[in-house]
Formats: structure tokens, sequence, C-alpha cells
């Protein structure tokens, strides 16, 4: 792949995340018949917990943070620079891990009761995400820059099985258990502050970037405006189907997470794979 | 001035304590943070964690019971920090004075930058607060500033 290419990928990523983040806030506030705030607002939120003063509970709670950022940035520099999607998954599951970490490592029993649910948010979604990156690779190759074309027609249901994987990640009803704002307060992030709070949120658009880059390998156009305008719908879309659910379901209890996760999202990439076997296709 | 201490008062994550209110003042901030008066249109976001505030919404007389609470809140805040004191009670103890059991008013404990009068106070009153206390926001940035100098 073109370095250049690489390049502006790696930059724009995390910013459309951010953008995506504000329009998200946007069109659930037009869902609940209120103006919401501006589109650039998550950007507004990160600079300002940069100038904030962190209240931090010990040295470890911001090493925590900074290695959650800079897994999940790793992973998304894999991607961008056309990297093996499995090693750029395995790193961005460990940044996940260090977030787990950071709450344990505060004495506070909510951000405990945020981290085991972090983990059993982990325990759902990844097995799907690993799934979905698995199929990619068994319809041609494990190299985002070697991605076939083609991908949506073969495994739409892998596509499909992204949905829950987006609700879980943007903290999103039926499926925001580890934040769970009204038990919780925010979970693992409730003993962060100012900008390893920041540093923990970029970490999560980092995540998202590579989920979203993932999606945007299923679809691809002929020429290179077509192509990143497709990409940009394909992710869009995805997004669009999470702030639908987010905004016409309830929470679910913790156990329901994981076990639709894993029947449901399992059996959809099960299902697609065992019909492209049956037809011989791989 | 740097851009990080002007984009601060454009996201004033909100925490609201309730000080041994009758509730009137309570409700009007939950209308502000509602659909109809959403003062998520200025970025205000309820987080309800004092670590992740920007900005107090006080409602209440402060009883004695609440005082040291109030207090401990409002030392975990990270500044730059605003303090806004929701009501008549909350302002000067109005209809509790000379009782007994309340401090008559926020600004008895904690430094106050805005009072919002009103039994109970209006939301557009206490939206009107709110952006007159994000106006101090840079003042509040630079003095936080010089102190960690």
């Amino acid at each position: 792949m073109d370095p250049l290419v690489s390049i502006a990928i790696l930059l724009a990523g995390p910013l459309l995340v951010g953008l995506s983040m504000g329009v998200d806030r946007r069109i659930t506030a037009r869902m609940q018949n209120r103006r919401g705030p501006p589109l650039l607002q998550p950007f507004y939120d990160i600079g300002k917990l940069f100038s904030k003063r962190p209240q931090m509970l010990g040295d470890l709670q911001g090493l925590f943070a900074a290695f959650c950022l800079t897994f999940q940035a790793v992973a998304f520099v894999l991607f961008a620079f056309g990297g093996d999607l499995l090693v750029a998954f395995f790193i961005s599951s460990m940044g996940a891990v260090f977030l787990v970490l950071g709450a344990y490592s505060a004495p506070s029993p909510y951000s405990y009761l945020g981290a085991n649910r972090e983990l059993l948010a982990i325990l759902a979604y990844e097995p799907v995400l690993f799934l979905v990156i698995i199929a990619v690779g068994i319809n041609g190759s494990f190299l985002a820059s070697e991605a076939p074309a083609g991908l949506l027609e073969r495994i739409p249901l892998a596509l499909a099985a992204l949905v829950p994987v987006l609700v879980i990640l943007l903290e999103k009803s039926p499926y925001d258990v580890p934040t769970a704002h009204q038990e919780l307060v925010s979970g693992p992030y409730v003993e962060y502050s100012g900008r390893y709070l920041a540093m923990m949120e970029l970490g999560r658009w980092f995540q998202l970037a590579f989920v979203y880059g993932v999606a945007t390998l299923f679809v691809s156009g002929p020429d290179p405006l077509t192509n990143v305008a497709v990409k940009l719908a394909a992710a869009f879309i995805l997004l669009l189907a999470a702030i639908l659910i987010d905004n016409i379901t309830a929470r679910l209890t913790r156990r329901r997470m994981v076990l639709f996760m894993l029947t449901a999202g399992v059996g959809l990439i099960a299902l697609n794979l065992i019909v492209l076997y049956a037809s011989g296709v791989i | 001035m740097g851009f990080l201490d002007r984009v601060g008062a454009r996201s004033p994550w909100i925490l609201h304590f309730d000080t041994g209110s009758c509730n009137g003042c309570d409700l009007e901030v939950w209308a502000l943070l509602t659909p109809r008066y959403d003062v998520e249109r200025f970025g205000g976001v309820n987080k309800a964690n004092p670590k992740q505030a920007d900005i107090l919404l006080i409602t209440g007389p402060v009883t004695k019971k609440c005082e040291d609470r109030l207090r401990n809140l409002y030392e975990q805040v990270p500044e730059p920090k605003l303090v806004m004191a929701c009501g008549n009670c909350a302002s000067t103890g109005a209809p509790f004075h000379n009782c007994y059991n309340v401090c008559y008013g926020v600004d008895k404990v904690i430094p106050v930058d805005v009072y919002v009068p009103g039994c109970a106070a209006r939301p557009e009153a206490l939206i009107d607060g709110l952006t007159k206390a994000l106006s101090l926001w840079e003042k509040k940035a630079l003095a936080a500033k010089e102190v960690k100098e």
C-alpha cells in the first residue's frame, strides 16, 4: 500500500471517529426531540480534559491509561499500514485489558464493579470480532492491504455481527453494561480524571477506528473516490444501526449480553462460513 | 491564553448536589438536563462524578449534616472548577433564617461563583447562570495555572 495513503488513513481514522461521536450525540438528541451539542463536542471534551488538573489515586492508574492508548494506537497503525489483522486484533485486545487493569488499580468499589463488567464485555465482543477477522482471512488474506474484493457478497452475516460488537464498544444500550451510568456512574472510568481520562477516551477512539476499519474492508469501489465514499458509508450505516438500537432498547443484564454474543453473534458468522463451505466457495 | 483554556467553557460537565433542598430546585435542575431545556446544547452533561465534573450545581440551604459532605465533594473536583448556588436557599438560606440546623447558604461552606435566585430557580434562570458562570472559565483556568506554577 502507498505509504502516503497509510498516513492519511492513520490521521483521518481517529479524527473521523471523533466526528462520528459528535454525529452520534447529535442524532441521538434529535431522536429524543432536543437540539443536541455542537458536532465538534467530543473534541472540546478531550481538549478540556487535557487542561484540567488530574486527580489520581496512584501512579499505576496513569501508566495503565498510557498503555491503553499506546496499544490501541499501535493496533490502528498496524491496520492503517496494511498489516496483519490478527496481530492488530490481539494488540487491540491487550489495550482493552489495560483499561481493565487501570480500573482494578484504584481501590474503589464502583471501579471494581466496572472492571468486572468490562471483562465480561470483552468476553462477549472479542470472540465475535475475532471470528469476523477469521472470516475475512479465510476468504482471502489476513493482511489489511490485501483484503479481497466482494467480501460483502460472501460474508454479509459477519458484517451484521459487527453491529452488536459496535453497540458494546460504543457503550450503548442494551449492552452498555460496563459503564451503566445510572448504576455505576461510569464504571471503569469512574476514578479517572483530567488528561488520563482523555487518554482512555482517545484509546477508545483508536479501538473504534480499528473496528470501523475492519467493517470498511467489506466494501470497495472501482475508483479511489467512490472507494472512500462507499467505505465511509459502510461505517456510517453501522453507526446508525447502533444509534437506533441504543434509542429503542433498555439495558439488559450482563448475563444476557454474554449469552447473546456467544450464541447469536458467533452463530451468525458460523452459519455464514458453513454455507460458504457447503457451496464449495472456501 | 492557551486554546485549551478557552475550550473548557464549551464542555461543562455537571455535578448536581442536593444539600437539604425541598426538591423544588432539584426538579428544575433536572428540567435543565432533560430534553425540554437540553443543557447539552452548551456541551453540559450530568456526570454525577466529582472527579470528572467542572461545574457544581448546588441546591438547598446546606444542613449541618451536609456541610462536610459538600466540602468533601468540592475538594474532589479538580481545578479549574465553578460553583453555582441554585435557588434562594442555596444563595442565602432564605426561608431557613435563624434555623438551628442549617449553614444559611452554600457560600458559608465553599466559594460560590454565581448565585441564581428564585424559589424555585427557573430553568431559564439556571441556563442564564450557567452561561454567566462559563464566562468566568478562562479566568479560573488562568488562576489554576498560576497556583500550579
